[in-house]
């Protein structure tokens, strides 16, 4: 049965991805669990024990005004949130937001809810749900939560996002540091997700916007060729944060998340047709 | 160049893990804090430790350590648990243990202390601080306030041991015959509380003439609670509280 299950798994053709993201899903988890035990004076060996706040990108991205203007971090954030916000950096300049389609655990979470999603409403009513105008639009949410975010840490000085953070709420359900707002909009996102393919990354995450901008001119790109490609729209019908692949030549819209199962590795059933190219092919 | 998934799978395992190695050899990877506030880098304080840059998880033993706070007296300030080691007690537990004080006490409450017994600058315009009455009368017996921070603590302490009292109970308490509310006196000695009566101020040894020149009177029997004196005269109780623990701190201490 394993065995079956892993000549499945491999056959798809990004299932690297899929292991990378639960690797970083499983060490996260692991690292919110032993940070509470910590807390309590245990704690396994040999693992971080560090709060997420400590190793969460987007801390580095709210406390950088604070950062600029008084040498100080916002509460919570240490040097590696900032540390981490730089690496993210680099990857996005070079490939996009990969840290969104191969790192993040809560887009995997909303990805294996996706799982479910289709199989209760079937893969081509899955992901099409809301109107593609209302979609358009609410699309640039994400960049208003972002100005939110930024205005309200820089007036308070704290770490405001983490009253209504649903990645923070998953991963520390069960801790006292919760807060009630994330919790909320955890369970907003969790029934969102059973119709929409990572809604949460779509509408409202502010980190992924930022990460977004980065798709205008990427080092490496996201490429169609026209002269190969047969229009069967394999790419677009895939594409979790539902692109027109098909319609461009390179993909620059801010919400590509680099997870490369439009390409002709994975979906695009010809060959040498998209692909993640720097320079000339 | 062209990417493939196990490439780029490589690619940001290396980013990322050799990233935090590096920062981690450097001495730069901290996913805590130092337990090193920010100095002041001008003013006449500057080269100091910054009160405001007290963190949640610093220890009251590392802020006696910092800011040369004996830990009796933090301990005391912020009603730290019988049974509870000050040293090892974080400032971020001060939310829990105030709880009923609807976020009022916490992180801040310990900037703002530090900085008034140290005399350390803060800023008061940043944000409304306040600190429960304990705190604020360790800060008038021992720390060098001037008219400024007396009147910031006066609008801005927050009385621990009344939370409970519903305000129609304040109402009748004031109208209730002293001796009734002696019945069930139970005072803690030394801490002017909602249950203080003048004779108990008397037994902590404040002359007479003192409560006097604070109250601007004395009731005709001791046994009438401060609180419903104030009440009666249109004082504020929390003002004068911290007035007459001072003088009790002052009395207890000869
Ligand atoms: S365009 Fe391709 S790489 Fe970008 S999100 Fe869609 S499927 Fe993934």
């Amino acid at each position: 049965m394993v065995k079956s299950w892993l000549q499945k798994f491999t056959r798809r053709k990004i299932w690297i991805r899929r292991l990378i993201q639960a690797f970083f899903f499983v060490l996260i988890a692991l690292i919110a669990v032993n940070h509470t035990l910590a807390e309590s004076g245990g704690g396994l060996p040999l693992l971080s024990s560090a709060s997420l706040h400590a190793l969460c990108p987007f801390g580095g991205v709210v406390t950088i005004y604070q950062y600029a203007t008084t040498g100080t971090f916002v509460q919570k954030i240490h040097e590696s949130s900032f540390i981490l916000m730089i690496l993210g950096l680099l990857l996005a300049v070079l490939f996009g937001p990969v840290f969104c389609g191969w790192v993040c655990p809560f887009g995997t979470f909303q990805e294996w809810l996706a799982g479910i999603g289709r199989k209760l409403f079937g893969k081509r009513r899955f992901n099409r749900l809301i109107p593609e105008k209302v979609d358009r639009v609410l699309r640039y949410a994400r960049y208003l939560v972002l100005a939110w975010v930024l205005y309200m840490t820089a007036a308070s000085a704290t770490l405001i996002f983490a009253e209504y953070d649903p990645y923070f709420a998953l991963f520390n359900f069960w801790s006292d540091e919760v807060a009630v707002g994330g919790l909320i909009v955890l369970g907003v996102v969790i029934a969102a997700s059973l119709v929409i393919e990572r809604p949460w990354c779509k509408y409202a995450c502010p980190y992924g916007a930022v990460l977004g901008i980065t798709n205008l001119f990427r080092v490496f790109q996201l490429r169609r060729r026209e002269a190969t490609c047969k229009l069967d729209g394999a790419c677009d019908i895939h594409c979790p944060m539902n692109i027109k692949v098909s319609e461009k030549k390179v993909i620059r819209d801010h919400q590509c998340i680099s997870c490369m199962e439009c390409t002709s590795e994975a979906r695009c059933p010809a060959a040498a047709t998209v692909e993640f190219v720097a320079g000339g092919r | 160049m062209k990417m493939t998934s196990k490439s780029m799978a490589a690619v940001i395992l290396v980013i990322l893990f050799g990233g935090i190695a590096v920062t981690t050899a450097l001495g730069w990877w901290a996913t805590e804090t130092t337990k090193e506030p920010a100095r002041f880098s001008e003013g006449e304080a500057a080269g100091e430790y910054n009160p405001l840059d007290i963190r949640g998880s610093y220890t009251f033993g590392d802020i006696s350590r910092l800011f040369e706070i004996p830990i009796e007296d933090l301990a005391q300030a912020f009603q730290v648990p019988q049974g509870v080691d000050p040293a090892s007690f974080q400032v971020k537990n001060l939310e829990d243990q105030f709880a009923a004080y609807a976020g009022d006490l916490g992180t801040s409450s310990v900037r703002l202390f530090t900085a008034f017994y140290t005399g350390l600058p803060y800023d008061l315009t940043l944000e409304e601080v306040y600190l429960p009455d304990s705190a604020a009368a360790v800060l008038l017996a021992k720390a060098p306030l001037n008219e400024e921070q007396k009147a910031y603590l006066a609008a801005h302490t927050v009385i621990t041991s009344e939370v409970s009292t519903p305000p129609a109970a304040e109402t009748v308490a004031a109208s209730t015959p002293a001796p009734a509310a002696t019945e069930t006196h139970t005072v803690e000695e030394g801490k002017v509380a909602g249950k203080t009566t003048f004779q108990d101020l008397l037994d902590w040894g404040v002359p007479k003439e003192v409560i006097e020149q604070i109250m601007g009177g004395m009731p005709p029997t001791t046994s009438t609670l401060v609180k419903d004196y104030c009440t009666l005269k249109g004082l504020s109780f929390s003002e004068i509280k911290l007035l007459l623990q001072a003088e009790v701190d002052k009395a207890l201490k000869k």
